[in-house]
Formats: structure tokens, sequence, C-alpha cells
């Protein structure tokens, strides 16, 4: 019985690594032996034997909070402690208070063992200053002896690698990766199939197009603000991941293009964008109350039918509206439509891509470790074979089953009995739901979308030249950090400004020139100055 | 020396007639040393580039380099101007209107009448400000509530909170409605304490209510009153960020965006520990200025005061 | 005793009780709106416009997502402890504080108010504060939410400025008869004072009642958590703008809306019940009685 369950998930496993690398298929085989390919490394068998109990700091996902209190009382945690063999004691910051609780944490001197915390988004100075103020530790020697299933990924993909190390080429957390593309991409336009198909119109792939099925919309389907998007904290909050705004060839902050660092309003394209959205507004094609239109308000319009095209995500846009929508008009479908471009047949140039290398979820090591060494090979598991099995899916029989070589999450996760949601469910068995020290595998995400357009939208959104354009998460160095954020929050108040104003017809579009001049005034040259010293950093690595 | 010598004997003297009285004022004395100005070196960091790992006072010292940032900003004048505005104008009328339901509730005959009003009016205060905000978002909505209202009285329908001069008119009215009632009780409990026998005499001198209400109530409640509008007077650049950041919107930054504001934007790009407290302090400093020109004030014109 | 009622005064009733009415139609909305809400089908609130003025559909299940949560129990109970002891610990400083301000002749008043009304406006922020807390030994205990907040600097001078408004004349009396400070502060001054202590009851009961934040820095142990603490993690959990970031989310959002006004009412309504019971205190005349007495 064991056997075939081992043979059934090294099969997997080799599917998951054509899937999701390049370099081959041999790599599963290495791993079942055990050997890692860097030699030097020990070879590490789970349970390790250990008598010390390490203590690990971090929130509980948002998932689960009121559905358990502790991590003690949730199967994954129990299990993991179980399978790596090391005791764990844990300690979690009230929900939404993490921040808070870190800060009063490192104030007060105790400092755990292991800590899981995004080092990049929430630690002043980044990831580079919590090391050199001497707070975790650089991890590169450790990982070299002790974490040969982490260093085998980042050996195999280079890319990645690149992400997970500071500019100075530190180690300094276990990071959490999103293994393939299909995990990256999950926002887009969405619109309604079922007044298209009535109207006898496509789904809009140019502005034109656009133009002309949002008109319909509104002359003939009623609807009172045909298209409308989230606009808080500001107008068109997505717009920053390129939608509409991107067929003019600029999206709304920094990008990159011919070896520069360019600034989206700053660029002429810009001015397109906000002559397209001002005809829009005038015309009623865009919501009235745009302005303050916050998630609650665009959930509105979408359910009763007011509102027939709006950017969203698959899960919480999509898998949201599409029950809503229906409640009222059970002949409502919502679709994915591909990003806009200017011209047919154009490909989008930007749209939303997450990186591979999300910084929530890592697991840094601290200063304060009793045993650095124990705390990197416990932290390693999540990234060998059992270890990938066991983060994404929980344990085979409880929580999957082996269909065919593919894992399939029971009935207890996708329908459970407790009416949990299948988000939540997950989360108690296994952390693909959320993040953490991991590769997060495709095959969750497939199961986790329920509906068709759901899985659909993500193949239609991933097709854009984002990844040539966006920048990669670049850091400024801590002694530009505070002069960047100074200059960043005058430009951005001014672009936010002057965007809803041009749109709304508060100021003239002409007038976006003496915008342009002012935002230089307030040092944008100097901010992209710092953006492109960080890429460089970065392309460097 | 002569006169030292009485200023010592005389505080002798004092200590020895209010011993039990500086007994009584040893624990709430001693609460404020160890709970509020202990931790007040923490205020340094404002002038420090602060790091939780180097601590307090081992922060790098970076001097006025974030008030630079602050006053320097582009932005300065105009959230300095907002925040000085829409204080005042809550100043102004949000302040009166609870006083003024005090006065009125207390001319209600009807006990129970009266306490249903009571009870009723200081509820909004309990309702947390992002419903309340939500609420306000609805029926100002270009096909809300309140432009209906003016439809039907033939004005156009607009949104109004993308007016950027109708920001102010609606954060404080929606104050007024929110605070009235909560804020109307200090004065309801303040009015148990006039005098019944004046209320009689004036009565019998054939003072009608209106007239009652204002030359005898009313000074009545002058003392609470006072006291009440220093301590305003000591918040006047405290505008707070929340109420704000769900009303506004880029379009109405002009009118609404405040300092709070402004420092809570700046804080979503970059931790702002050391920048959001040179901003508190800058307040801080102001405000209390404020509070002591107050007092000051009220102390040769009513003799109530602070101190 | 019948007076005569003039025409004015008429009038002056007409108007007053018109305005009374509006403003407790105007006031009321909100409170009937979250409690509209909170029993609604959570698709259908979603998709409604404008005023609400039933419950759309009729739900339990927002109320039972937040009651079978295991910490509300715990919460209740950490909240009552906190409630109890903490208003009573602030109401002992803050009148013991408002008494000896209250009074003249005293030198050193000038320089305690002084001290005292500094701290409205400087302070050192919350890492030195959490030292201090944990250099007194209170961390994790429900005392770190009571003993640091003792007194409210606010609610001090409110209370000093009533006692100020005391007669000297009822004090004298008493000290003739050789009472020392602390009974004319407990025996005279506070009787006679009801309505104000009434008001700092609420004042501080609300203050407790609402507090979460530093709960959440002071204390880590679970079963400690105050109510709101544990309200605000269901709040924060179920908001439906936390779950469309991301690939992940779940059809939770069925009750997500729901949940918030829901939470609302368990957090807000046994607060709001402390007010009319408070109300029998505000007596008009106490003062006159007792002087005559």
């Amino acid at each position: 019985m064991k056997k075939i369950a081992a043979a059934g998930l090294i099969i997997a496993m080799l599917g998951s690594v054509l899937a999701g690398c390049s370099s081959g298929g041999k790599s599963g085989e290495d791993a079942a032996k055990g050997a890692s390919p860097g030699g030097a490394a020990e070879s590490a068998t789970y349970p390790l034997k250990t008598d010390e109990k390490l203590s690990y700091w971090g929130d509980i996902t948002g998932n689960l909070v009121g559905v358990k209190a502790s991590h003690d009382e949730i199967p994954f945690f129990q299990k993991w402690q179980e399978k790596t063999g090391v005791p764990l004691e844990f300690t979690a910051p009230p929900a939404g208070q993490s921040k808070e609780a870190f800060n009063v944490m490192l104030a007060s001197g105790d400092l755990p063992d292991m800590i899981e915390y995004n080092f990049i988004g929430d630690f002043p100075g980044g990831p580079e200053k919590a090391i050199k103020d001497g707070y975790i530790l650089k991890l590169n020697d450790l990982i070299d002896k002790y974490a040969p299933n982490l260093k085998k990924y980042l050996q195999e993909h280079p890319d990645i690698d690149k992400m997970v190390k500071t500019d100075s080429g530190s180690y300094y957390a276990f990071p959490f990766i999103r293994g393939d593309e299909y995990l990256r991409v999950f926002q887009g336009p969405v619109i309604r199939k079922d007044w298209l198909d009535e109207l006898g119109l496509p789904v809009p792939e140019t502005i034109d197009e656009w133009t002309t099925t949002l008109r319909a919309f509104k002359e003939k389907k009623g609807a009172a603000a045909p298209f409308s998007v989230v606009s808080k904290p500001r107008f068109f909050n997505e717009s920053g991941n390129g939608a509409f705004i991107g067929a003019f060839g600029v999206n709304r902050g920094f990008y990159q293009e011919d070896g520069k660092v360019k600034f989206g309003p700053a660029e002429p394209g810009f001015k397109g964008y906000l002559q397209l959205f001002h005809d829009w507004y005038k015309e009623g094609l865009i919501d009235k109350n745009i302005a303050t239109a916050d998630t609650k308000a665009v959930d509105s319009n979408i359910a009763s039918g007011a509102t027939g095209a709006t950017v969203g995500n698959a899960g919480g846009g999509i898998g949201k509206w599409q029950p809503l929508v229906a409640a009222n008009d059970p002949k409502a479908v919502l679709v994915a439509a591909p990003y806009p471009v200017l011209n047919k047949g154009d490909k989008p140039k930007f749209g939303q891509l997450n990186q591979a290398y999300a910084s929530e979820g890592t697991v840094g090591v601290t200063t304060g470790a009793k045993d650095p060494a124990l705390a990197v090979r416990m932290l390693d598991y999540g990234y060998s074979e059992e270890g990938h099995m066991f983060f994404n899916f929980g344990e085979e029989g409880v929580s999957y089953t082996m269909e065919n070589g593919y894992p399939k999450f029971t009935d207890l996760l996708m329908k459970n009995p407790d009416k949990l949601a299948p988000a939540q469910a997950i989360s108690l068995y296994a952390r693909s739901s959320y993040n953490g020290p991991f590769v997060q595998d495709k095959r969750y995400a497939e199961q986790f979308f329920a509906l068709q357009t759901q899985r659909d939208a993500v193949e239609i959104w991933r097709n854009t030249d984002a990844a040539k354009y966006n920048l990669p998460s670049i850091t400024p160095t801590p002694e530009e950090s505070s002069e960047y954020a100074t200059i960043m929050n005058d430009i951005n108040t001014l672009v936010d400004e002057m965007t809803i104003k041009i749109i709304l017809g508060t100021e003239p579009v002409d007038q976006y020139e003496s915008y342009v001049a002012k935002m230089k005034s307030l040092g944008l040259d100097r901010a992209i100055e710092i953006q492109t010293a960080a890429l460089q950093r970065y392309n460097s690595r | 020396m002569a006169n030292r010598q009485s200023f010592l004997s005389r505080l002798v003297r004092d200590f020895v007639l209010n011993k039990y009285l500086y007994i009584m004022m040893l624990p709430v004395i001693a609460y404020y040393l160890v709970f509020h100005y202990a931790p007040m070196y923490g205020a340094l960091i404002a002038f420090k580039d602060y790091s939780p790992m180097k601590g307090i006072m081992g922060s790098d010292w970076v001097g006025l380099k974030h008030y630079q940032d602050f006053f320097g900003s582009y932005y300065f004048w105009r959230i300095l101007k907002n925040t000085i505005l829409i204080s005042l104008y809550t100043l102004v009328f949000e302040f009166p209107a609870p006083i003024i339901l005090a006065l009125l509730i207390n001319e209600v005959r009807k006990k129970k009448f009266k306490r249903v009003v009571q009870t009723i009016t200081y509820m909004p205060y309990f309702i947390s400000l992002v419903v309340i905000c939500g609420i306000i978002t609805d029926f100002t909505n270009a096909d809300g509530v309140i432009n209906h209202l003016f439809m039907f009285l033939g004005y156009d329908g607009q949104a109004m909170l993308q007016k950027p001069d109708l920001f102010r008119p609606i954060y404080v009215l929606s104050e007024i409605w929110q605070r009235i009632g909560w804020e109307s009780i200090i004065y309801i409990a303040a009015l148990m304490s006039i005098d019944l026998e004046q209320y009689e005499a004036a009565r019998i001198d054939g003072a009608s209510r209106l007239k009652q209400m204002l030359y005898i109530t009313l000074p009545g409640l002058l003392p609470t009153i006072t006291i009440m509008f220093i301590l305003r007077m000591g918040n006047l650049l405290n505008v707070g960020f929340e109420k704000i950041i769900l009303l506004y919107n880029p379009v109405t930054y002009e009118t609404a965006d405040v300092i709070s504001s402004f420092v809570y934007r700046k804080g979503l790009l970059e931790f702002g520990w050391s920048y959001s407290s040179a901003v508190g302090l800058f307040n801080s400093v102001i405000n209390l200025v404020l509070l002591i020109t107050a007092n000051a004030i009220s102390r040769r014109v009513s003799q109530n005061s602070l101190w | 005793m019948k007076t005569e009622i003039g025409w004015g005064d008429r009038i002056f009733n007409v108007i007053n009780y018109a305005l009374m009415i509006f403003l407790v139609v105007v006031t009321l909305y909100p409170l009937l709106y979250v409690l509209f809400a909170s029993f609604s089908d959570s698709a259908r609130l979603l998709g409604h416009k404008g005023f609400l003025w039933r419950p759309l559909g009729f739900s339990l299940e927002a109320y039972k997502s937040v009651l079978n949560n295991p910490g509300i129990g715990i919460g209740f109970r950490n909240t009552a402890f906190i409630l109890v002891f903490g208003v009573a610990v602030n109401l002992l400083l803050t009148s013991m504080g408002a008494y000896v301000l209250s009074r003249k002749n005293v030198m050193w008043n000038k320089v305690f108010m002084f001290i005292i009304v500094f701290t409205m406006f400087f302070s050192g922020g919350l890492i030195p504060l959490y030292l201090v807390v944990k250099g007194v030994g209170l961390l994790d205990t429900l005392w770190s939410t009571i003993v640091p907040f003792a007194v409210s600097t606010f609610n001090l001078i409110i209370m000093r400025t009533a006692f100020m408004g005391i007669p000297d004349s009822l004090e004298e009396s008493a000290k003739i008869d050789g009472a020392n400070h602390f009974t004319i502060l407990f025996r005279i001054i506070i009787p006679l004072s009801m309505p104000v202590i009434a008001v700092m009851i609420l004042y501080y009961a609300v203050d407790k009642w609402n507090g979460w934040f530093y709960a959440s820095v002071f204390i880590k142990d679970r079963d400690l958590f105050p109510l709101q603490l544990v309200l605000r993690e269901i709040l924060i959990s179920n908001s439906t703008d936390s779950m469309s970031s991301g690939a992940s989310a779940g059809d939770r959002f069925q009750i997500g809306e729901t949940i918030k006004y829901a939470t609302i009412m368990v957090a807000t309504v046994p607060i709001l019940c402390v007010y009319p019971f408070l109300q029998r205190f505000f007596v008009k005349g106490v003062m006159v009685g007792s002087l005559k007495g």
C-alpha cells in the first residue's frame, strides 16, 4: 500500500516538475534517493531526530480566523511537526495586528527561532536592513549545508533565485513561490456574455469595440453604469495592472522599456487614456459615482445589472459576482475579456501578472535561534517532494486522494461537512490556499476555481507582454528609501488628483502637460534615477 | 530674602494643612509619572531614523530631517489650511449643537419622551465609522436619497462627494448627526445642578420659557461649556484620518486632504514611525499653544480655567 | 400649582417637539440600517441601493457565524472583568484626583494640573509604554488594560469642573463637624455629583468596552482576549475586501457583508443599554435638597 502511494507520489511529482520547470525529469529520481545535487549538503531524511523544541512566530491565515483559535488546533501544523520531527511552539499575533505585534516583539528583544513575515513589504528598510541590524540570519551558508531541497529548486530556477536574494546576494528567508504562471495571473476585464450574445456583439478586443459595446449596454440594455470599477482609494485602482491604460502603451506606475525605467503618468500615452475615459464619462458610459465607487458599490452595480463590464479577479471577482448576478437574472453569465488594445491583433503590453516570488508567507531564522541548522533543515521540508505534496494538498487519504496521478481534494475540503468554504477547509490541512515556505502547485488552483469561466479567464488574461515590461520587485537602498517615499507620496497624490479631475471634466484634458511639468518639479527624475539604480542592482544579482 | 522665606514657610504650611489632599493625590501623580512621563523619551524618534532593532535610544539621529520633509512638501500649506478649516467649521457648527440639544431637551416636560430622545440621539455615536460613512456615501450618490430630494425641489442631481465645495459641509453635518446626542450628555448632567429656585423666581416674574433658558439655564452651563471649549481648542489640529479617508477621493483632495490623511498615505509607502511622530509632535506643540492661549483668555474673561 | 402658559411658550413647545422628533428620526436611522442589514440575505443586501426599511429576506446565518465563534464566550467574560474592575479603578482615582484639583488654596494644584494636561499632548508612543508595562509585570494579564489607563485626563477635567460647582458652604460645615477629606469626598461631594458620576461611568465603560488596541499589544494569551478583539478578528477575516485579493476567495462572501452588521450589533447593543440605566441618576435639584437638609 505504502509502495503504491510512494509510486503515485513520484509520478505526480514528475508531472509537476514537467509542468513547472525546464531542466528536465531526472530531478524526481534524485530527490527520491534523498541525495542532493550540491554534494556538500546533508541528506535530509524526515522526520528529523531531535529533542529540541523550536519557537515559531506567525499569523494565522485569515481563512481560519474564527475557525481555529491557535496553530496548535490546526491539523496542518500538528502534522507538520510530526512529519519533520521537530516540535514547535507557536505564537500568533491578533488578526490584522501583525505589524504592531512584530514591532513590539523586536523592541522587547525576545526573539523566537523562526519568524513568518513579509520582510520586503512590511519591514522598514527591507530584508537587507533586517540582516544588517542583526535581527535575522543571512542564510547562504546554512542553505548550502542544510537545505538541499530549496537549494536545488533555486539552482534549477535562476530567475526565481534572483528574486529571493537581496541586492548583495544574501538569502534571508524560506520563500513562498508561485510555481506556475497559472497561479500568478488572476485579474482582468470581465463582461456580461449574455448581453453580448443578445446584442450580437463579439467579446470586445480593441478600445473602439469597447466603446461600441458600452454604448450598446447603455442604450439597449439600459445599464445606468455600463462600466464601473473600484475607485477607492484612487480612480480605477486596478489600472495599476494595466487594464485599458495599457492599450496606450503605459501603466499607472513604473515600468521598463528598452532598458529604461519609465513612469506611466508622465509618458504621452497617458493623455490618450485620460481622453478616452473623459469621453466615456461624458457620454455616460462610466458609473456617475465613479470617484466614490468602492468594492461594495461595484458589487451592487454588477449584481443589479446596472454595470455590464468591469475589471476583477477570477476568484474574488467572477467567483463572487456570478452567483449574485444570476440571482437577479438567471441568464446572466460573466466571462473574461482580453486586455484591450488599440489595433486588432496587437498583443496587450500590460496585464496583471504577479511575481513568482511572493514576499508574504516567507520564514526567516532569527539571530536568537538556539539551533539555526535544525530550523533550516526543518524549513527545507516544504521544498522536498513529500513536503510539496503535504503543503499543497495535505495528507493523502484525508484531504486528497490520488486519481490517475492527480491529487484530488476530498469532499472533506470541497464540500465541507461543517459548511466551511473550500478556501477555509483547504487551509486546515494544507497551505496552498494562502502562502508559506513552499512552492505552490498549479493543481490546487485548477480545483479551486469551480467555474469553467474562471479557469478560462486565467488563460485569456495571461496573454500579455507584462513579463517583459513589468519591473521585478526592486528595492531602493535603505538610504534612498525615505527620499523616494517622500517624492512619490507627493507625485502619487498629484497623479491621482489629475486623473480623476480630467476624467470628470473638472479640468480640461489640455491641462495634462502642465501636470507633467509639476511632476518633474516634484522630483520625478530623481525617483526614476533611484528606480533605475535599483533595477541595475537587481539585474546584476 | 524675606520673600523666599515666606514662600518656603508658605510651602511648609501648605503641606501641613493639606497633607491628606497630597496623600490623596499621590496615586494619581504616580500614575502619570509611571505611565505617561516614564515612556516620554519615545518622542525622541521624531528626530531619529527609528529602527526597531536598534531601539529608541540606539537609532541614528537625523535632526530635523523629518520636519524638512514635512514642511517642504508641495502640499504642506494645503493640508494645513484644510485641517484648520475643517476644524474651525466643526468648532463653529458642531460644538454648539449638543449644547442647544441639551437646552431643548431640558424644556421637554414629558419625562418618557425626554428619555427616548436622549437614548436614541446618542446611538449613532456607537455605529462604526465605516458603516456611517457607507451610509453617507449611499445617500449623497448621484441617485441617492438626498439628490432625490433636491431633484424633487427642482435642482440637478449630482454625485455630491465628487464636488470639492461640498466636502466640508458633508463632513460637518455628518459630524453633528453622529455626535450630537452623545456630546449632549455631559451638558444634560451639568443641568442637574442648577438651582431650581432660580426658575421659581423667574416664573413668578413672568419670564417666558425662552428667557428662562437664555438667562438661567445657559449661564448655569457656562463653566462646562468653557472647559469643553478650551479642550477643543487643544485639539484644533487633530482631524482624524479615518473619516476623511473614508469620505474623500482625489477629486476632493483640494478641500479634504488633511495632515493626518496625508501622513497616512505616506505611511502606506514606507514605515513612517519617525515621520509620523515628527508630525505628531508638530501638531502637539501647536495644540498646546492654542490650549494655553484659550485657557489664559478664559481665565481673564470668565474665571473658568484649567489652571 | 398652575401657571398660565403664554402663546410664546406654546409656540416654543411645538417647535421644540417637532425638532426633537426630527432628530430622533434622523439619528435612529443608522441603527435601524445596521439592524435590518444584519438580518438580511447577504446577496440581496449587496444588490440593494438606497433606503433600507426592512430586512431583505431573513437570515440568521451571520449571527450564527459570529456567536458560534469559540472566542465569544471567553471574550464576554474578559470584557466583563475589565469593565467592572477597570471602571472601579477609574472612578476611584479620577474622583480623588478631581477632588484635590478642585480645592482652592492648594499650592501645588497649578503644577499638578499642568503636569496632567501636558500628557494630553505629548506621549512616548507605543514601544516605551510596552516596556513600562512589561517592567511592572502586567504583560499578558487583564490588568494591562486597566492600570496603564487608570485615569483619563479628559474625564478628570470634567469631573473637576463639576466638583468646583459645589458650594463651599457644604464642605465648611462638614469640616466643622470634624470630617476629613476622605469623608467629605465620599460622603458629601460624590453623592451630590451623581449626574456627573453617571456620565463618568458611561464614558469609562464605553472606553473599556470598545478598547481592543492595547489588549492586542499587551496580551498574547488568547484566553485573555477581550470581546472587541475577538469581534475584530471575525470582522477582518470576513471582510469582502480582503477576500478579493489574489486567487483565493471562497463562498464566505455569502455572509461576508451581513456579518459586518451582525458583529456591530453584538458589539454595541450591550453597551447601548448602559445609558438608559444611568439616566435615573439624572435628577434635578440634588444640591438644593441637601442644602436644606
